[in-house]
């Protein structure tokens, strides 16, 4: 009865080791690749992490401390901002953009809608410095750290040393980002053999793998990589995304493959948030691609889907929310 | 007794920084010849300026006798900002007792630096030397107001970097020395602002063929000292 107890205990136990990975204290699932971010130059530590908490929350990194990370990028969104469609900044500003969703950022190559930006860590310095965001200096701000109590604190527990620094800011606001790790959707618990598809889910799904999985590429839903993907341009904004940073006309409205994961809670969709539901993004790749000069290779050929099959696909990239990364309480405003 | 004891701490004192060996590496901007002031007004007969910012990076500086590398500054990074005279001077401390007559060094950030996050020290975002809306540091800020420029309040504006092809904006500097214990690197700014062209060129803030060339112009201005 004992061994057999025991027996139990440890097939319980070799079932879940096999889902899951360590790495320097992020836990990912196993079907998950390496992340892109070097650890070694930033150890997760879980008082740095406490410390990026607070400040991602915190609009003291704001010119009138009224704009914090979360007030473009809310907890119960998947870190986006649901009723704007390009963001607002401090003083009712409208920036160019929809703020996307922030999860699984240790997997990414680049930052931005256009990836402007090389390295989490210094994506902050772009909303702080920015006018229309924070509208603060990155120096400014270090000063108002330092005087701070609560944080000297708080940075004393992370780096042993009271001083507040652009660096040791920067590297606690990634660690807290990095821990934003989203894998418990339904799509998770069917690859752990937890759970299964429904017919409908399965069809879909099967659509999905053959029109969109080239670019939003499982498990991660993005290969990170850049992309035509047919949106005419707004000439309101004139946003032509990658062009504008390598410089290269074949750039040319090209924009960052999004991750597909959490869609029911980051709408509205694309860089300018154009789509509100996602029977408008069905409608834009079935029948709204702009054929224009640069368009990616993968949408050449028209997708032709039924409205039934338009219906499945939906109901597949809604088993990839995940609603405990959404309500868990480690990721939501600290109370200290 | 007691100044015996002096002089011979004396003595054990100068010993010992002997053989500390500290060498010195000074840049001193000028402007016609005098030390570059600050927001000072230059007036000429077709121009009045003002030099508000000048910031720059100096990095990995190696210590040669005639071709043969045998030193390096442990300091990597440097910034030298001109508000800040103490930043001026990079001294360091010598790890052999070779003596050498040529050094070499980097003017900006080298490309794996701008593409691996976060540093302190020079190197800290809060220096201002690192753009804010795209990644990648500055190399060199030169910032302020010219009669001969057609812009707003006149000013001129130069932030220069890039580390990306074609528009890598790091640039060697190899100069040959006299002495080894205090090189003095002259920067005649009034010179470089000649060949900056400022009626046509006023405004360059982000990594391009026009940051190439005033890179180029930047480290071809560094001098030694005679
Ligand atoms: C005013 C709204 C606003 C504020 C405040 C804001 N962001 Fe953002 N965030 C955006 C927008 C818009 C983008 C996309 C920008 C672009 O593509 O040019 C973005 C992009 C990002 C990205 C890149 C995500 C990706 O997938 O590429 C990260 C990471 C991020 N923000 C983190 C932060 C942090 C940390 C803070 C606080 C220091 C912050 N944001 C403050 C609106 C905001
Ligand atoms: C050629 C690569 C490519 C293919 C194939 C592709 N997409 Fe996309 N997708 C993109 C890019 C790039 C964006 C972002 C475009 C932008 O905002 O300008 C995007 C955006 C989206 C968004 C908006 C996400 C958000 O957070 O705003 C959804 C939803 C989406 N795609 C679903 C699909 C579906 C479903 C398919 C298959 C029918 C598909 N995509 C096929 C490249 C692709």
């Amino acid at each position: 009865m004992k061994i057999k107890v025991t027996f139990f205990i440890i097939l319980i136990f070799v079932t879940f080791v096999s889902f899951v990975m360590q790495e320097f204290g992020l836990i990912y699932p196993s079907y998950f690749p390496k992340p892109q971010y070097d650890f070694s130059k930033n150890p997760v530590d879980s008082f740095k992490i406490t410390l990026g908490r607070n400040l991602f929350y915190d609009p003291i990194l704001s010119a009138d401390n009224t704009i914090s990370c979360a007030s473009c990028h809310s907890p119960y969104n998947a870190f986006s901002h649901t009723d704007h469609t390009l963001s607002h900044g401090i003083n009712d500003q409208i920036g160019n953009r929809n703020a996307p969703a922030l999860f699984n950022l240790a997997w990414q190559k680049s930052f931005m809608w256009d990836g402007a930006i090389n390295h989490l860590d210094m994506q902050p310095l772009a909303p702080i410095n920015h006018h229309k965001e924070m509208g603060e200096t990155t120096k400014d701000v270090v000063r108002k750290i330092n005087a701070s109590n609560f944080y000297r604190s708080l940075f004393y527990q992370a780096f042993k040393d009271s001083i507040a620094t652009g660096e040791r800011m920067l590297k606690a606001l990634a660690q807290f980002q990095l821990t934003l790790i989203s894998a418990n959707s339904k799509y998770d618990m069917v690859k752990q053999g937890q759970d299964s598809f429904s017919t409908q889910e399965q069809n879909g799904y099967a659509l999905f793998l053959k029109n969109c999985n080239s670019c939003h590429t499982e498990p991660l839903f993005s290969n990170f990589n850049f992309a035509n993907n047919g949106l005419g341009l707004d000439t309101t904004l004139k946003d032509f995304g990658r062009w504008m940073v390598t410089k290269n006309s074949t750039d040319s409205l090209y924009f960052k493959t999004p991750s597909l994961r959490n869609l029911s809670f980051t709408y509205p969709y694309m860089h300018d948030g154009r789509f509100k539901k996602l029977s408008d993004v069905m409608n834009h790749y079935t029948n709204g691609i702009s054929q224009n000069k640069y368009l990616s290779k993968e949408l050449t050929k028209p997708i032709i889907l039924s409205s039934k099959e338009k219906i499945d696909l939906i109901a597949f990239l809604i088993t990839l929310n995940d609603k405990h990364f959404v309500f868990e309480s480690k990721y939501q405003y600290p109370k200290n | 007794m007691r100044l015996i004891f002096t002089l011979f701490l004396l003595t054990i004192y100068s010993s010992i920084s002997a053989q500390i060996n500290e060498s010195i590496i000074e840049f001193a901007p000028t402007f016609n010849d005098l030390p570059l002031e600050l927001n000072k007004n230059y007036c000429f007969k077709n121009d009045s300026l003002k030099i508000s910012t000048l910031k720059f990076y100096i990095s990995n500086i190696n210590l040669y006798q005639n071709n043969q590398l045998i030193d390096s500054v442990s300091k990597k990074y440097n910034l030298i900002d001109v508000e800040n005279p103490e930043t001026s001077s990079i001294k360091f401390l010598r790890t052999n007792s070779m003596a050498f007559n040529r050094i070499s060094f980097s003017n900006g950030i080298d490309s794996l630096t701008n593409v691996s996050g976060a540093f302190g020290g020079d190197l800290d975002p809060t220096n201002g030397m690192y753009w804010t809306w795209q990644s990648g540091y500055i190399g060199l800020k030169l910032e302020g107001q010219s009669k001969l420029c057609p812009s707003r309040n006149n000013a001129f504006i130069f932030h220069i970097g890039g580390f990306k092809n074609p528009y890598n904006s790091i640039q060697n500097v190899n100069l040959s020395t006299k002495g080894d214990r205090k090189i003095i690197l002259n920067l005649d700014i009034s010179k470089l602002l000649k060949e900056l062209n400022l009626t046509e060129i006023y405004e360059v803030m982000s990594p391009s063929k026009k940051a190439l060339t005033i890179a180029q112009q930047f480290s071809n201005a560094i001098k030694v000292y005679e």
